[in-house]
């Protein structure tokens, strides 16, 4: 218990150092983009009249040279980005901050919510990847959906790390001690990006993140389903790794003990999942794809501790995350709310779900949904390397195809693992009554 | 069929063979009583706690989308007021979750024991 307290009061001192910069999927609102109102329009000089949100602030604007004067909306709050290249006051793109909401958008992002909180209930993270590129295809600024997306998540993972927890599958003091060292991994990650942004450009960086997705998920998803595939063969049973046996050897002080998950090892072994954890979450948005393979293959917990483990991770993570983005007022909290209204059910009932079935499904899940991912993000690359000129030019309807295989291979990934996840629930629920039954029928003779 | 007492003898007599003497003395017990009926112990669905977190969830739905403008401007003015979205955000996690745990129960829908 002192040592919970511990934990919990180094967490707490780190939030200073948290609330100096923002992370996981973005480092908080770039300095060149503005919020506020436009309140004239100047057709004739291409300017506008903009009032800064906040300090009220009054300046005017150019527009920038691809921009129309048509597109210009008054008297509701824009988001504006700034091209300092060609000036102090120009403009570089224009957005309206919220969008109308029609009952299409309204279903779409219900839909999204339901899926997306199914699997992260399931495997401990799950939905982020495509809820935000689903966001900014329904008209969202990207920012916009980025933030709202954050301040949806920490209460869903609150909601399911929860429920995992009354189940006896969480262990705290490993989601605490995973989140102190992932927000270091997240400080880590900003600067890597950074560094790349500022050497390498835009294109440079959307090939580092896509490289990275490849590479992790390639390898981290393959690995799972290899060993998944080994254990539905081997009759479902869990072993734990050698790599993990051979960890938890190691004797170097300090050593923890986590209840829940039954390890023993050395905190020098779990720093290094915490910031690698972290450090995907600031350049990919999906942490839990190397923390909760970690927890397991390295660490040695079971995949249900570790889906459960991951939910408070995502919920620290999350819900500073959130407070980040809300600093700022990015934050469109109908959306946050209409995804809450459906994954609260679904987290829910994917937590209710790993206790029907066995530790294998939790990890075919995982993997599906990783190497699904991984086609979604490898179908752009080819792009991304035209633009670093590494490879010759693509014409743009090529492009056009590669986004369209790559969003809808996003949905593809949702879509197949919230089918497994069902399909097993109900064999497992099914399972489950006829045995309640048949030891009713013993019992009463 | 009707189960007899000599049925009932004889499968406890096959339990304890098998070593399950636990089993086979429960056998025997039941017999007594063979015609009495256990109770199964049924647990209350919570219909009356779905509904009520259900409408406390729904009206605050409601509201926030009637006072979208509001809200919407309210919220995204930074600072301070990051309060109100990680506010309402939690607000809604214990109300609509409260909800969504109940309306699973009632259902039938809970966790393996």
């Amino acid at each position: 218990m002192k040592k919970l307290l511990l934990i919990c009061m180094f967490v707490l001192a780190a939030l200073p150092v948290l609330t100096q910069s923002a992370f996981a999927a973005g480092d908080g609102p770039s300095k060149d983009m503005l919020k506020g109102i436009v309140t004239q329009v100047n057709g004739a000089e291409r300017t506008v009249v903009f009032v800064k949100d906040g300090t009220k602030e009054v300046r005017t604007l150019a527009l920038g040279e691809k921009m129309k004067i048509e597109d210009m909306k008054m008297n509701t709050k824009v988001l504006i980005n700034l091209d300092k290249h060609a000036g102090e006051n120009v403009m570089k793109d224009f957005s309206v901050m919220f969008m109308d909401m029609t009952v299409s958008k309204l279903l779409a992002l219900l839909a999204i919510g339901a899926i997306g909180g199914l699997l992260s209930g399931f495997i401990g993270s799950g939905g982020a990847f495509v809820m935000t590129p689903a966001m900014m295809s329904l008209g969202v600024p990207g920012a916009v959906a980025v933030a709202s997306n954050m301040c949806h998540k920490f209460p869903k993972a609150m909601v399911g790390a929860y429920k995992r927890w009354k189940y006896g599958q969480a262990d705290i003091k490993l989601g605490l001690v995973m989140s102190v060292t992932a927000i270091i991994g997240v400080q880590i990650g900003i600067k890597i990006q950074k560094f790349i942004l500022s050497q390498f450009g835009g294109a440079g960086s959307n090939l580092y993140i896509s490289a990275v997705f490849m590479v992790v998920l390639v390898f981290v998803g393959g690995y799972v389903f290899y060993d998944a595939w080994k254990m539905a063969k081997g009759g479902g049973e869990e072993t734990v790794s050698k790599l993990a046996i051979a960890m938890q050897k190691i004797n170097l002080p300090p050593m923890i003990h986590f209840k829940t998950a039954n390890i023993t090892i050395s905190a020098w072994i779990t720093i290094p999942i915490g910031v690698l954890t972290g450090m995907l979450a600031a350049t990919i948005a999906v942490g839990g794809f190397v923390g909760v393979p970690g927890m397991i293959y390295v660490l040695g917990a079971s995949a249900v501790v570790a889906s459960a483990t991951e939910l408070i991770i995502a919920f620290v993570m999350g819900a500073w995350g959130s407070v980040q983005w809300g600093l700022s007022g990015l934050i469109d909290i109908r959306l946050s709310l209409l995804l809450l209204a459906t994954s609260l059910i679904g987290v829910q009932l994917g937590a209710l779900g790993t206790t029907y079935v066995k530790d294998y499904i939790i990890k075919v899940v995982m993997a599906t949904t990783m190497l699904i991912v991984a086609v979604s993000r490898g179908v752009m690359v080819p792009g991304y390397l035209a633009d670093v000129g590494m490879i010759a030019p693509i014409d743009a309807g090529t492009i056009a195809v590669l986004e369209r295989i790559s969003y809808w291979s996003l949905l593809l990934a949702l879509g197949s693992a919230g089918l497994i996840i069902v399909v097993a629930m109900v064999k497992g629920m099914t399972a489950d009554r006829r045995a309640q039954k048949t030891l009713a029928g013993v019992r009463h003779g | 069929m009707e189960v007899t007492r000599f049925d009932k003898n004889m499968m406890a007599v096959a339990f304890a063979e098998a070593g399950e003497h636990d089993t086979a003395r429960e056998i025997l017990k039941d017999g007594k009583k063979s015609k009495v009926t256990v109770p199964v112990p049924v647990k209350n669905k919570p219909y009356l706690k779905t509904v009520f977190f259900g409408a406390i969830s729904i009206t605050a739905y409601i509201l926030l989308f009637k006072n979208e403008q509001l809200v919407t401007d309210t919220f995204t003015m930074g600072g301070w007021r990051w309060v109100f979205p990680v506010g309402a955000a939690f607000f809604f996690s214990f109300i609509h979750g409260a909800f969504a745990s109940n309306l699973l129960s009632s259902l039938g829908l809970e966790a393996k024991k």
